[in-house]
């Protein structure tokens, strides 16, 4: 029957819809931590005297950095953030649409077959 | 944390649900409250992790200079060394970042750290409180439906 078949393929591709979704939010909270964990570091960097010396772990190793370096770093490391943030951000709302435009053709086929189920017919 | 759990943007009477639609909100709710579990429970490790911080931050003193200790290289092998340096300990402040900070900064620093868990302790404890007594008003509702199953004809 190509409604039951229609239907099943709007449901499998609802799913894919409901998993890109996920991974997107998953994304987009692994971001936020970042986010809030460079905040914390640009925050602690502000109140640093000249007497701290600051040091950036490359591998198993400690290499000293310079200040106003690591100051610029974490600037730009945030700015990157912010912007994926935004990204992920449009990404999930276009997939959010997408979404409830899937569920509305989802409905609308199973009423669809409802109707062709209640009406006795060979 | 504030942006994906807006959970009631229209207000729906939870009354009004029928059974089905009350164990789906009821599985959602449990979800969300192990969720925050977990997270209150991760918060506690942290502190009590920045708390010995503190303690160990404590034992890096003038007295202390010179004296022999073991360090760890792995788990099971241990090398003696001299604590040369007791002025300063070298702090990570995250993302990859180590600072130098003498005793009474690192101290500060950790001070500052637990507090700030602890505020963020008592918002989730509260959020938990919330959630939890929705769920039990949640169940009250199933348990009275349960009870007087379909004692009018299901309106549309």
């Amino acid at each position: 029957m190509s409604l039951e078949f229609r239907f099943q393929s709007a449901s499998t591709e609802y799913q894919k819809i409901q998993t890109e979704l996920a991974s997107l939010v998953e994304n987009r909270t692994r971001l936020d931590a970042q986010l809030s964990e460079n905040e914390m570091v640009k925050k602690e960097f502000a109140q640093l005297t000249p007497s701290n010396a600051v040091y950036k772990l490359v591998g198993p190793v400690l290499v000293p950095q310079d200040q106003n370096e690591a100051k610029t770093n974490v600037e730009t490391r945030l700015e990157f953030i912010k912007s994926e943030i935004k990204r992920v951000d449009a990404q999930i709302n276009e997939g959010e649409d997408r979404s409830e435009k899937k569920k509305n053709e989802l409905v609308k086929i199973q009423t669809k077959l409802q109707q062709a189920q209640s009406t006795p017919n060979s | 944390m504030a942006s994906t759990t807006s959970s009631q943007p229209q207000q729906i009477n939870v009354a009004d649900l029928d059974l089905q639609q009350l164990s789906d909100v009821r599985r959602q709710l449990e979800e969300e409250l192990n969720h925050l579990t977990n997270s209150f429970a991760q918060l506690k490790q942290a502190q009590a992790k920045f708390k010995s911080c503190i303690e160990n931050v404590g034992e890096v003193k003038p007295q202390n200079k010179g004296t022999t200790i073991l360090v760890p290289l792995t788990n099971s092998l241990y090398v003696p060394g001299h604590l040369s340096d007791a002025e300063n300990v070298i702090v990570d402040v995250g993302t990859g970042y180590y600072v130098k900070k003498s005793r009474a900064q690192a101290t500060k620093y950790y001070e500052t750290k637990v507090e700030y868990i602890r505020t963020n302790l008592d918002t989730l404890q509260e959020t938990i409180q919330k959630k939890q007594e929705n769920m039990n008003y949640l169940i009250n509702v199933m348990q009275a439906k349960l009870q007087q199953p379909q004692a009018q004809p299901s309106k549309a």
